[in-house]
């Protein structure tokens, strides 16, 4: 039974006007890197209130100095390059493939781009690549799953280690690759390794893995019995009754479409997560988009939010 | 086979492929903003190093800035397709365009100019490159054919051919958000009922585009002159499962219309997703694929140099044997190839396809995110690299 609701915003949240005009301008010589800066700030300022306004429960930067998923951390580690662009899976979006380029160090206990998360209020999350994604989408001669562990042992381990002892209290991490091209079984126990590293670097952090842009439920099996606090399934990919019943890790319910622009209404979509949570029996309930909402302009991308936090407080009187 | 096929299968002609950067003059004084002495200076330079004839007019035209009146800002605009004409041609290419320098974006100016959409905001590309994102919101029709303009002044003003590229049906609609067409958004419904009634408005929205705004600008541009349009479908291959679309979408655009070639231009995909759902699009006489992004920077002309230019062989078998518009340069970087490696990246191409006038050389995309003097000296060493290879060819 869901005794549990919290909602967050998670992924790469999009920039406003302001910033788009600043780092335009930046790159063209018009502009100053201080004037780039206040411009950030004041980005991520409006976000934190954005997602007070909406009650959210954990608290993001919205990750708006983030060029991708992977940049930053790219940036923090040596042995790590990024040059080609690819796309990201079926969007008009792309990020630079991490090289690898030599031994993986990190120079650092995090990214420099959230170097300032002090003034983000808390309880904080934080939003990673999965070890599964991470390996995939980078480019390397290595063997996959050995790269897998490599990237999670020399770079995500310590970061995750960072993020805890910087006082975060949820730590997300992206999964579309799984789910999107699919996973070799023999590929599932080296995943599984790789998981328990960064849930053994995370005591006291509440872990999830989220799936999305494809159906979560082929796989669900499996990716219930990984080590984490919660799966994040994409509801606009994936039905409810794949899920099964008697779910003993929290759930993630991605019931907003952060790929559309209409925004969804807030009885039948709370409706929606309240039958998901008896349907599956999770233990927690989390409630938020089914992907990150960069994909959208900044002002549907608030209304998004804004719709999330009522669709909780919906669902949190539902189940009262 | 007329004079245009004819200029679509030229061995190794070079060719650009769509957008230069917009000069910090022309954005300026367009908005009816003061340019700045640098700015003055830079349209100086550019103007006699490329030699662009009676440039001294826009200086002055430049020292009245800020512009007010509409006729002085339509000047400026013509005078950076001047400019940029002359870049292209003066570094060489056979085969020129303005680099869309009186357009305001590839995607932007042409829902700008069609009925039924409606504005949203900005969205990431990729790093700190954004684009306008419409929805649309009702029937689709043109308010003007909106290159008609800017194709009879690059006419009159051009020394090379010219191609005119133009943005594609499929890429238009996967760049917008629906808001008109009654799709399911509720997940409380089955995912296989939400995603065939989303597969029905998708193909609605696109081939309506490829009809009512894609085509009716070809017909327009056709009947100006133009003889070469390419269709610019860089979110050709976003929908693996919708390639058939995507090739029905160009059809519809084209099909039956006579007195033009026409070329797409693809990029930055996987693709081998691609096929073999271009199979079908029998009319398009050249694929202008990026290939460099992907491939190595050591020189050599094998497989194994050459690993972003493997995926060539599946566009030399296609069965109607179109040309490849073989991209060389990368337009993601400053890297300046030197010639050496344009000359083995085309060469890997000519014996791949065996057969030269199947190959022909541009850049991966269009150049807008370089400056213009890493994108003059980018082309200058693909002409070099292009005469190298013809060189060695024989040609």
């Amino acid at each position: 039974m869901t005794t549990a609701v919290g909602a967050y915003q998670h992924g790469i949240y999009p920039r406003s006007e302001d910033v788009v005009a600043a780092t335009r301008g930046l790159e063209r010589g018009r502009t100053t890197p201080d004037e780039v800066e206040a411009a950030y700030r004041a980005d991520r300022d409006d976000f934190v209130e954005v997602q007070r306004d909406a009650g959210m429960d954990f608290f993001s930067d919205g990750l708006l100095r983030w060029q991708d998923l992977f940049r930053p951390l790219v940036g923090l580690s040596g042995g790590l390059d990024a040059r080609t662009l690819v796309r990201w899976f079926d969007n008009n979006s792309f990020f630079r493939a991490p090289e690898v380029t030599g031994d993986l160090t990190v120079s650092g206990p995090v990214p420099a781009e959230m170097a300032d998360d002090g003034d983000v209020p808390g309880p904080k999350v934080a939003t990673m690549p999965s070890p599964f994604l991470f390996s995939r989408a980078a480019h390397s001669d290595d063997y996959r799953n050995a790269l897998m562990l490599d990237l999670t042992r020399e770079v995500l381990r310590p970061v995750c280690e960072g993020l805890a002892g910087r006082g975060y209290s949820l730590i997300h991490l992206e999964e579309p690759w799984l789910p999107y091209f699919g996973i070799d079984a023999a590929d599932w126990g080296e995943f599984e390794k790789a998981v328990l590293e960064l849930r053994e670097a995370t005591a006291g952090v509440t872990l999830v893995l989220h799936t999305y842009f494809a159906d979560s439920g082929p796989h669900i099996d499996r990716l219930r019995k990984l080590p984490i606090d919660a799966l994040g399934v994409d509801f606009v990919q994936t039905d409810v009754d794949e899920l099964g019943s008697g779910w003993e890790i929290g759930l993630l319910a991605g019931a907003l479409d952060g790929r559309s622009s209409p925004i969804e209404p807030a009885e039948e979509t709370a409706a929606f997560v309240r039958q998901v949570a008896e349907a599956t029996g999770a233990p927690s309930l989390y409630v938020s988009s089914n992907c990150e909402l960069e994909f959208l302009p900044r002002d549907l991308a608030r209304e998004k939010v804004l719709r999330l936090g009522e669709i909780a407080a919906r669902v949190r009187e539902g189940l009262a | 086979m007329s004079a245009t096929l004819d200029l679509a299968s030229t061995p190794l002609l070079s060719h650009e492929v769509g957008s230069l950067d917009k000069p910090g003059w022309r954005t300026a004084a367009y908005a009816g903003k003061p340019v700045s002495a640098k700015d003055v200076q830079d349209a100086k330079d550019w103007g006699v190093r490329v030699g662009v004839p009676d440039h001294e007019q826009l200086i002055e035209l430049l020292e009245r800035a800020p512009l007010q009146s509409a006729e002085d800002k339509e000047a400026v605009k013509r005078w950076a397709s001047r400019y940029a004409l002359r870049l292209e041609e003066s570094a060489g290419l056979d085969v020129v365009y303005d680099g869309e320098q009186q357009r305001s974006e590839m995607y932007a100016w042409a829902v700008a100019h069609t009925n039924g959409f409606a504005w949203r905001g900005s969205v990431r590309a990729f790093d700190n490159k954004y684009y306008s994102k419409a929805a649309v919101t009702g029937p689709i029709s043109l308010k003007e054919a909106y290159h008609n303009a800017e194709f009879a002044f690059l006419q009159g003003a051009a020394q090379a051919h010219l191609k005119v590229p133009i943005t594609g049906a499929y890429t238009i609609a996967d760049w917008s958000f629906d808001e008109r067409s009654a799709q399911d958004h509720d997940v409380s419904h089955a995912h296989k009922v939400r995603l065939a009634k989303r597969r029905a408005a998708r193909r609605e929205f696109i081939l309506d585009v490829a009809r009512n705004m894609i085509r009716p600008n070809n017909e327009a541009l056709i009947g100006l002159g133009a003889r070469w349009i390419q269709i610019d479908e860089p979110a050709g291959s976003t929908g693996p499962d919708e390639l058939d679309l995507f090739a029905q979408s160009f059809n519809e655009s084209v099909s039956g219309l006579s007195g033009a070639t026409f070329s797409t231009h693809l990029c930055f995909s996987d693709y081998d997703l691609f096929f073999p759902g271009i199979e079908a699009m029998t009319e398009c006489r050249q694929f202008c694929v990026g290939f460099a992004n992907y491939d190595s920077r050591e020189l050599g002309v094998s497989d194994a140099a050459r690993p972003g230019y493997v995926v060539i062989k599946r566009f030399r078998d296609l069965p109607y044997r179109p040309s490849l518009g073989l991209g060389v340069i990368d337009i993601h970087t400053d890297f300046v190839e030197p010639p050496e490696l344009v000359r083995d990246r085309i060469l890997y191409a000519v014996d791949v396809f065996g057969d030269a006038a199947r190959i022909q050389v541009t850049p991966d995309c269009g150049l807008r995110t370089r400056s213009w003097d890493v994108a003059y000296r980018k082309l200058q060493h693909m002409v070099e690299g292009t005469r190298l290879a013809k060189e060695q060819l024989g040609l």
